[in-house]
């Protein structure tokens, strides 16, 4: 095909791309993903059965808290890296500001506690499953994210991929919080983060192959 | 004629509007562009060219939700024509690592830049300082009229004056030398 005749198949379509096109797409994307993501967890883990007094207590919410500005830094970093023009990522650092806070609460639960007691707080029932089904409840979400990175335009593949993978397993782990019942600042800073960190760098890896364009 | 940075950011907002004949014009216009930069770019490789440009127009058209309608179009633009050419050295297995195709690139643009700058100051120098100083400060520093003839401390009649003359002048010794 010749320019010109392509150019005029190109422009025989011209949908309006509305002002909020970009963040809606990614949004789309994450959502689309959790529901996914929360459906496969209904059916094959179950919501744990005392959701509705947990989400009276301090633990629940710590959890979300973490999870979910988790979430929004790494949907921050998509927004930057999805533009081809590279853009400063350097207000990641806010990044730090949940870890930091939950490894206090952490820090505090030990100090309260025999330290008798401390690797049973650490690894409680379910450390051995918990990154594992992070990662699992991340795979939609990252598939979703795959979808809008379709209309986008990333340059940095390898980070544009980490950022999809972290947003993906940060909002897997918002997920999983319905499921699983630990409590403690420890188990969630250390088992949650690897889950989260998995799905992280496996974006980073897949990245080029998946996202280029 | 070539379109600057103005047209070529109203067309891409017609075409991000729905307007179909912007979104036309801006790719029609984007050919000689996109031809230039990866035909000095290419070097023995001419033939894939227009390959690059083809591929090039449809990102933009594709992917046009990524474009920011704050910032600037052409950055915006370039970046996308600099990811499909690395993407393509790639495909080639041409070995150069990445970070020296970054190198060049911006190294080549500063040297385009440099080289305008430096013809620029070559023409002004020819002129009168006044012509010169009101020349280069309304139309290569962006400053006002209004500014610029504060700046000098003359009147703001005296500064359009200046810039239409010394523009006259300038134009008359590029035709001459040029005929």
């Amino acid at each position: 095909m010749n320019t010109e005749q392509l150019i005029a198949s190109l422009s025989a379509d011209v949908p309006r791309v509305s002002r909020h096109a970009f963040a809606r797409r990614i949004g789309f994307g994450i959502v689309g993903g959790m529901f996914v993501a929360t459906f496969a967890l209904m059916a094959l883990l179950g919501v744990r059965p005392d959701l509705e007094l947990a989400m009276q207590g301090f633990a629940f919410w710590m959890k979300w808290t973490y999870t979910i500005s988790l979430g929004l830094g790494a949907i921050y970093a998509i927004n930057r890296l999805a533009r081809p023009v590279p853009a400063s990522l350097r207000g990641l650092w806010f990044l730090a500001i949940p870890v930091l806070i939950l490894a206090g609460i952490g820090i505090g639960e030990f100090a309260s506690n025999p330290s008798s007691e401390w690797l049973g707080i650490w690894l409680s029932r379910s450390w051995k499953v918990c990154p594992w089904l992070v990662l699992g409840l991340s795979v939609p979400i990252f598939i979703g994210l795959l979808w809008s990175f379709r209309k986008l335009a990333p340059t940095r593949l390898h980070a544009a991929g980490a950022a999809a993978g972290l947003a993906a397993g940060a909002w897997a782990a918002t997920v999983y919080c319905l499921h699983c019942p630990e409590v403690s600042a420890m188990f969630v800073l250390t088992w949650y983060s690897l889950g989260i960190l998995l799905a992280t760098g496996g974006g980073a890896l897949l990245g080029p192959r998946l996202l280029r364009w | 004629m070539a379109q600057g940075e103005e047209q070529l950011k109203a067309w891409m907002l017609g075409g991000l509007d729905g307007d179909a004949a912007a979104h036309a014009a801006l790719l029609r216009e984007l050919v000689p562009l996109l031809r230039s930069f990866y035909g000095r770019r290419l070097g023995s490789a001419q033939a894939d060219v227009e390959d690059l440009v083809q591929e090039t127009l449809i990102a933009v058209h594709t992917r046009r939700a990524a474009y920011d309608r704050d910032r600037p179009f052409t950055a915006w633009l370039y970046a996308v024509a600099r990811y499909r050419l690395i993407d393509y050295l790639r495909r080639r297995r041409i070995a150069v690592s990445l970070e020296d195709v970054e190198a060049t690139l911006v190294e080549e643009d500063f040297e385009l830049a440099s080289q305008a700058r430096m013809d620029v100051e070559a023409l002004l120098s020819t002129l009168s300082p006044k012509q010169a100083r009101a020349i280069r400060e309304t139309h290569v520093e962006g400053k006002s009229v209004a500014e610029a003839a504060a700046g000098a401390g003359i009147g703001e009649s005296d500064v359009k004056v200046s810039v239409h003359r010394g523009l006259k002048a300038l134009a008359a010794r590029i035709r001459g030398t040029r005929a």
